[in-house]
């Protein structure tokens, strides 16, 4: 059994940190709907002490809380010795607020007003990275393989020449296989910049990708799902 | 910025050093006139004074018996020796008869002149000719080797304050206008900064309310006021992008929603659909304002450090190589290391920013190049299309919040991607230039002074 389907079969628990009422239902409705189980802490000690004593798979955090504020609780909590990926989620788009946000343990960071979906699929994209054993060296989605110790790809056992960027895109996209990224969250994850290069070039990366991994006449590894993103079939 | 050394070409033309160099003048002059005027009325007094003397022996002289004269006149030269006065005894026909003196050329009976050299070693002497009853020439002379003196101790005295006076002058006037030619240095760099959009500067005030402070304390307040309005204006913007974000993100998130329900009528889920991307753009040009704004607002320096434009570049035109090939276009790259202080993310992104826009309206088929050039005071890094370029009228413009140029229509974009390049490249003191490249446009990274 692999990790993912251990994933895949207990329902993830999220810990939603979020004094805004509204903000809190909205980010809980749209992570339900993904199928995850919810649970809302309305203030920095709260949150703080759930996560403490309960084991969730993932934490959205408000930057800005009363009393005990987002930059503190994650802080806390590595101090803690607890691992849980935090996604914070705040209304500073600053980039200084980002990397503050990053350098006191925070594993993501999104800026508010966000598109629910955007969120999830950041909150899970978290889960699977910490769910990905350590000493997973071999990644394998249908039928291509990627070895991560060798650095080599290979699709139907045939060997696969790719840059190296284009390895950094493929082993994100396989290491989310099955799921839906953006645009946006690749350039960020694979790329490690926060801006809206246009959705053109992430697509001509993912056509190059394509083209390379791709055999005559079977149906692409990589689905584009449209207004979305893309996804890499899991196989 | 840097200081401007200061010039003596500079502080000479400042109105502290003509003034003080014109109050030197006029009282160095005074002091000539008085020395003059003091020189002249005491060796006028002195030679007066002489003459008395030499009228007073020669009357001595000639009251003598004329037999006992030569005689006489031969004593009083003994007598004298090499003191004060001279006399001199000529026979009739103009041989000497006593006494040392002789009769120079130029000297008329009765007129006493002054005489430089009057023979057997003496002189200068003032000295008197008269005529005796028998015909002969009685010379009386006296010294005047004092009042020689006092001229040249007096020229020397003129001399030396003159000297002393003008390096005196000199120094005042240059220490008198240093002061304030370097507080208008400080005006000027600062009215440049505040020109170059630093609303936040202000004029340096020393403190003294002198007529600079006033000035600077004007223009302050103007500053002020100019800052508040725009301020005022910026924050409205702001606060309309910010406030808007958040309900327009709920109607894309719900419209996002229903257009993914599977009952939906094809043309209806084109025009949701449509309607999602609209709104995407909207939300895209708002969150490049109130980005601009926080890079203007420039306190950012968490994210700064030693980073190199070239290298920075070189990953751009990485990234961008599948892009330009796509749309038929080469793209190539000639960069020199370029060292900086910066933000590498913001950096990557102003130059991304550009080398986007060249392939987006360069031509198809066309080449775009990164290259760096200049100097390390004065380098450049220029990504330069051949494609139609922009015309020069509208080149300045393209630089402002939303403008698109012409040939921009037809291309994506929210028309903000140029003025948070400038933003950026302004909050690292660089600046962005457009330039014809003949055909196609030159954008050119360039320290910004």
């Amino acid at each position: 059994m692999s990790v993912s389907d251990a994933y895949a079969r207990v329902m993830p628990r999220i810990l939603v940190i979020e004094d805004d009422i509204g903000t809190a239902r909205e980010i809980a409705a749209e992570l339900a709907g993904h199928g995850h189980d919810v649970t809302i802490a309305r203030d920095g000690a709260t949150g703080l002490d759930r996560a403490t004593r309960e084991g969730f798979d993932a934490i959205t955090l408000d930057r800005m809380l009363p009393a005990v504020d987002g930059l503190e609780v994650v802080r806390i909590l590595r101090e803690r010795r607890i691992t849980t990926p935090v996604l914070m989620i705040s209304a500073l788009s600053d980039v200084d607020e980002r990397i503050a946000g990053l350098r006191a343990g925070g594993d993501d960071y999104l800026i508010k007003p966000f598109a629910p979906n955007e969120m999830a699929m950041r909150v899970e994209v978290l889960i699977r990275r910490h769910h990905d054993r350590a000493d997973t060296m071999l990644l394998r989605a249908g039928d291509i393989e990627l070895d991560l110790v060798r650095r080599t790809v290979h699709v139907a056992g045939e060997a696969v020449r790719l840059l190296h960027m284009e390895f950094r895109l493929l082993e994100f996209l396989m290491r989310n296989r099955g799921e839906v990224v953006s645009r946006r969250i690749i350039f960020e994850q694979v790329w490690g910049y926060y801006f809206d290069p246009g959705a053109n070039l992430i697509n001509v990366h993912i056509a190059r990708l394509r083209k390379k991994l791709d055999r005559p006449g079977a149906p692409s590894a990589i689905q584009t799902i449209k207004g979305e993103g893309y996804r890499l079939d899991a196989g | 910025m840097l200081a401007e050394p200061l010039r003596f070409a500079d502080i000479r033309r400042t109105s502290a050093f003509r003034l003080t160099a014109m109050l030197g003048a006029t009282f160095a002059a005074g002091i000539v006139l008085l020395t003059g005027t003091i020189y002249l009325l005491t060796a006028r007094e002195l030679t007066d004074r002489s003459d008395r003397i030499l009228a007073d022996l020669a009357g001595r002289m000639l009251a003598v018996a004329p037999q006992a004269l030569p005689a006489r006149v031969q004593l009083e030269t003994e007598r004298a020796g090499s003191g004060l006065n001279y006399y001199g005894l000529l026979g009739s026909d103009g041989e000497p008869v006593a006494g040392m003196l002789r009769m120079p050329s130029s000297l008329r009976y009765d007129q006493p002149a002054d005489i430089e050299d009057a023979g057997h070693g003496i002189g200068p002497i003032r000295l008197l000719a008269k005529r005796t009853d028998r015909g002969e020439t009685l010379l009386v002379g006296r010294d005047i080797t004092q009042i020689r003196d006092l001229r040249v101790r007096m020229l020397g005295i003129l001399v030396w304050s003159g000297v002393a006076i003008a390096i005196g002058v000199g120094a005042t006037a240059i220490g008198l206008s240093l002061g304030p030619l370097r507080r208008v240095r400080d005006l000027q760099a600062a009215s440049r900064a505040i020109a170059e959009g630093h609303l936040e500067r202000r004029m340096p005030l020393a403190g003294r309310n002198d007529e600079l402070d006033q000035f600077a304390d004007t223009v302050n307040a103007m500053v002020e006021d100019v800052g508040r309005t725009i301020a005022q204006v910026k924050g409205v913007t702001d606060a309309i992008a910010h406030d808007l974000r958040t309900p327009l993100t709920r109607v894309r998130a719900n419209l996002h929603r229903i257009a993914q329900d599977d009952a939906l009528a094809p043309d209806h889920r084109a025009r949701l659909t449509q309607a999602v991307d609209d709104l995407d753009t909207v939300l895209e040009r708002f969150a490049a304002l109130l980005r601009i704004s926080e890079l203007e607002a420039g306190s950012r320096r968490a994210g700064f450090a030693a980073v190199d434009l070239g290298a920075i570049a070189a990953s751009v035109a990485d990234l961008y190589e599948p892009l330009a090939e796509d749309s038929g276009i080469t793209l190539s790259l000639d960069c020199d290391p370029l060292p900086l202080h910066g933000d590498e993310k913001l950096l990557f992104e102003a130059v991304s920013n550009l080398v986007d826009n060249a392939i987006k309206f360069g031509r198809a088929g066309g080449h775009v190049r990164i290259t760096t050039g200049g100097d390390a005071a004065r380098w450049h890094l220029d990504v330069a299309d051949d494609g139609p370029g922009i015309a020069a009228d509208e080149r300045e413009a393209v630089l402002r919040r939303f403008h698109r140029g012409s040939n921009a229509a037809s291309a994506p974009g929210s028309g903000l991607g140029l003025s948070v390049v400038s933003a950026i490249l302004g909050a690292h003191g660089l600046r962005l230039d457009l330039r014809d490249a003949q055909p196609g446009l030159i954008a050119r990274i360039t320290p910004a002074e």
